[in-house]
């Protein structure tokens, strides 16, 4: 009896069967999430594309097809780097700031209505030189002094947007004079933009670095346990730096093509860029804890914003309205593609 | 002594407390608004520039406006760059009155709820302001005193008839247009609207196929155009855009689609990059009509007439309801008119020294031509 008794209080010897049932399930679920939050996305989209082509058959042409490509590309060339930035657990907020500096730097570095040097290809260098120094800066503040990514790049979207207001000045509106500048971004090339082909071709390389390299494999490993990672050996605030770097040098880049895509720029041309990307990138399945999450998925997160976007202006939605359906579709379109994912380790805090 | 005389004693010296800080505070204030009616000498003065931001051309202008008049009269110039938030503009306006000299401010107003708070803190302080665009329909200068010398605006509603015959008659009186407002909510952006509205009711024959407000941003001015142009196609004849920064955004998504020659444009505000291409006669003189106001015109105009008030050349509470609540004149601009106007810009010196001589409500090309406030008729919402 006494031999019973001890044997069903010992933490040893406790049948487990109920836990390890549990865990299996927990098991199946995680291995069908890897495929199973991309496939429930790619429905929601084919859903969204499905109703906006019936309720007016032009969204369904090249013409649009060619327009939505080329809205998505600078949020994707964004996302690209702000993905790496929240698998690792942290966040960048000096998105805008940084496209400010970086599309000021670029105009009044080329040949541009207010005159000045025309510098060509060091004007590209510069412009991606700033982005890189201020995702630098974002690291290595964030590393060295060890403050939260939310406070450290939220003050840095702030320098950038100064850095830009500065060198705007007060005169006028700077435009780009080069033709060839102005009309690379929107020139068609095999079907699509030239914008839409350099962003699909930073995404396969960001997917196949995240993939198959250590580099890849050490930014899931810091997103999933930090402390682990570390203990193992792996030099944590190096790879944390260039991640930073990787998405202010992204940022710039997306500063320059808007400048290049509007013929013109203002300190303020990254207006409203963050809340298009850090949504799509949560919308695609990156968590924002970090450690899961992929390229790819952000690239659905982001068609899935623009389609949205494109299709209610095409259904003829009153602006009135375009605002709240919009939240009220994407609401429903994440409930329903991340509904067999709602498992314990997913709860949002 | 007992207990409750120790009370009734501290009661009673709280109560003297209180009554004497009354008395004080009633001295103290009557003693400021003594000081606010009694004129300043202008190098008791500063001058108070408040702009939304510093880059858009239109508030660049009203810098300028600012400091050539801090120039001619011998007054030092404090810039406010609002940075687009009502918070930023607030808080440096209370800094720079709290720095001691007689502020004269003209404000162009992040938000029209900003408009009391900034009049009542210059009140207090015993300084003069003139409020552009923006302010509550509620908010009336005679009812705050002499020290909210005026709200002053161009009239949005002409704006809108004024770009929308210019464009009617460009199409030839028939076919699609679109339209892109500014902020939605923005009084500007609705009285120009208002004006399209209502001029198109002359033109029975021209449609108004969308309406997609575009928050006074080229960018969003950009996709909104890539999106209509996909729903539209060659639907489009004409864009109307409410300011000349979002005209960039329609001109450049047009040009992408191969349509800038077949389309015309018309918006406000006549910019340097719209003056540019309409001497061009970029694509195929697309852009065929425009309104002529100028930034340093208003800045000027509203710091003079608050100077006036400051230095006791005119007392605010005799003048008009119009010169309280005033709407300047705003031109039509044409391709063949173009020329007339740009020699203003040529000189804002110049310009400026005409303003003192000939006096806030009078001078050429913004002379004033009504009172407040705009109203829009409910069928042109």
């Amino acid at each position: 009896m006494d031999i019973t008794l001890k044997a069903e209080h010992d933490p040893m010897t406790t049948d487990t069967t109920a836990i390890r049932l549990h865990e299996e399930t927990n098991s199946r679920r995680l291995r069908f999430r890897g495929k199973g939050e991309p496939l429930a996305l790619i429905g929601a989209l084919i859903v969204l594309i499905s109703i906006f082509s019936i309720l007016n058959p032009r969204f369904a042409t090249l013409v649009n097809l060619q327009n939505i490509l080329s809205q998505a590309s600078l949020p994707l060339i964004i996302g690209v780097g702000a993905t790496f930035v929240i698998l690792i657990g942290s966040i960048d907020l000096s998105v805008e700031g940084v496209m400010g500096a970086a599309g000021v730097v670029f105009v009044l570095l080329s040949a541009n209505s207010r005159g000045g040097h025309d510098l060509g290809i060091w004007a590209w260098v510069a412009a991606i030189a700033i982005g890189i120094a201020l995702g630098a800066a974002n690291g290595l503040i964030l590393t060295r002094i060890k403050l939260p990514s939310f406070i450290v790049t939220f003050g840095m979207w702030f320098i950038g947007l100064g850095i830009a207001t500065i060198l705007y000045g007060t005169d006028a509106l700077p435009s780009l004079t080069n033709d060839a500048l102005t009309t690379w971004v929107s020139h068609i090339a095999f079907l699509f933009p030239n914008v839409v082909w350099l962003a699909a071709a930073l995404l396969i390389v960001a997917t196949l670095v995240l993939r198959f390299t250590i580099f890849g494999r050490a930014t899931l490993a810091i997103g999933n346990n930090e402390e682990i990672a570390r203990s193992n050996g792996m030099p944590v605030n190096k790879y944390k730096v260039v991640i930073f770097i990787i998405a202010g040098g992204m940022s710039a880049l997306a500063g320059i093509l808007a400048a290049m895509q509007l013929g013109a720029v203002s300190n303020n041309v990254g207006s409203g860029y963050l809340f298009i990307t850090i949504p799509a990138v949560v919308i695609g399945g990156t968590a924002l804890s970090g450690g899961k999450g992929g390229m790819l998925q952000t690239a659905l997160g982001v068609l899935l914003l623009t389609v949205l976007n494109n299709g209610l202006v095409l259904a003829g939605v009153s602006p009135d309205y375009q605002s709240a359906l919009s939240g009220a579709i994407l609401v429903a379109a994440i409930v329903a593609a991340a509904w067999s994912q709602r498992g314990r380790l997913r709860i949002a805090k | 002594m007992s207990l409750p005389t120790k009370l009734h004693s501290l009661k009673v010296a709280v109560a003297l407390a209180a009554a004497a800080s009354l008395l004080l505070a009633g001295c103290s204030s009557t003693a400021g608004v003594q000081a606010a009616a009694k004129p300043l000498s202008a190098k008791d003065l500063v001058f108070v520039c408040s702009v939304i931001n510093t880059t858009n051309p239109y508030f660049a202008a009203n810098i300028q406006g600012c400091q050539v008049l801090g120039k001619k009269l011998g007054i030092p110039v404090e810039i406010v760059d609002s940075q687009g938030s009502s918070q930023v503009e607030i808080s440096k306006i209370q800094a720079i009155l709290a720095k001691g000299k007689k502020a004269v401010v003209f404000v162009n107003t992040v938000a029209s709820s900003d408009a009391p708070t900034i009049v009542n803190a210059v009140k207090a302080a015993g300084g003069f302001v003139t409020i552009w665009w923006n302010k509550p329909d509620n908010l009336k200068p005679q009812d705050v005193g002499n020290n909210f010398v005026a709200f002053q605006k161009h009239s949005g509603i002409d704006s809108g008839k004024c770009t929308t015959k210019a464009l009617s008659t460009a199409i030839g009186e028939k076919g699609g247009i679109i339209a892109l407002p500014g902020v939605q909510d923005s009084t500007t952006s609705q009285t120009r609207v208002a004006g399209l509205k209502e001029e198109l009711t002359s033109f029975p024959n021209v449609k108004l196929l969308d309406v997609r407000p575009s928050n006074w941003d080229p960018q969003v001015a950009y996709k909104n155009s890539k999106d209509l142009i996909a729903k539209y196609g060659d639907q489009i004849k004409g864009v109307w855009t409410a300011d000349d920064g979002m005209q960039i955004g329609a001109m450049q998504a047009f040009k992408e689609a191969g349509m800038l020659d077949k389309v015309k444009f018309v918006s406000d505000g006549l910019y340097p990059p719209t003056i540019a291409a309409m001497k061009a006669n970029e694509g195929n003189g697309a852009i065929v009509g425009e309104t002529f106001h100028r930034g340093y015109m208003a800045s000027a105009i509203g710091l003079y007439t608050a100077y006036l008030a400051a230095t006791g050349a005119i007392d605010p509470s005799k003048l008009p309801a119009e010169k309280r609540d005033s709407m300047f004149k705003i031109s039509c601009v044409t391709p063949s008119n173009l020329d007339e106007f740009l020699k203003w810009d040529n000189n804002v010196e110049g310009w400026v020294d005409q303003l003192i001589k000939t006096g806030p409500w009078k001078t050429e090309p913004v002379p004033l031509v009504a009172g407040g406030p705009e109203i829009i008729k409910p069928e042109f919402k």
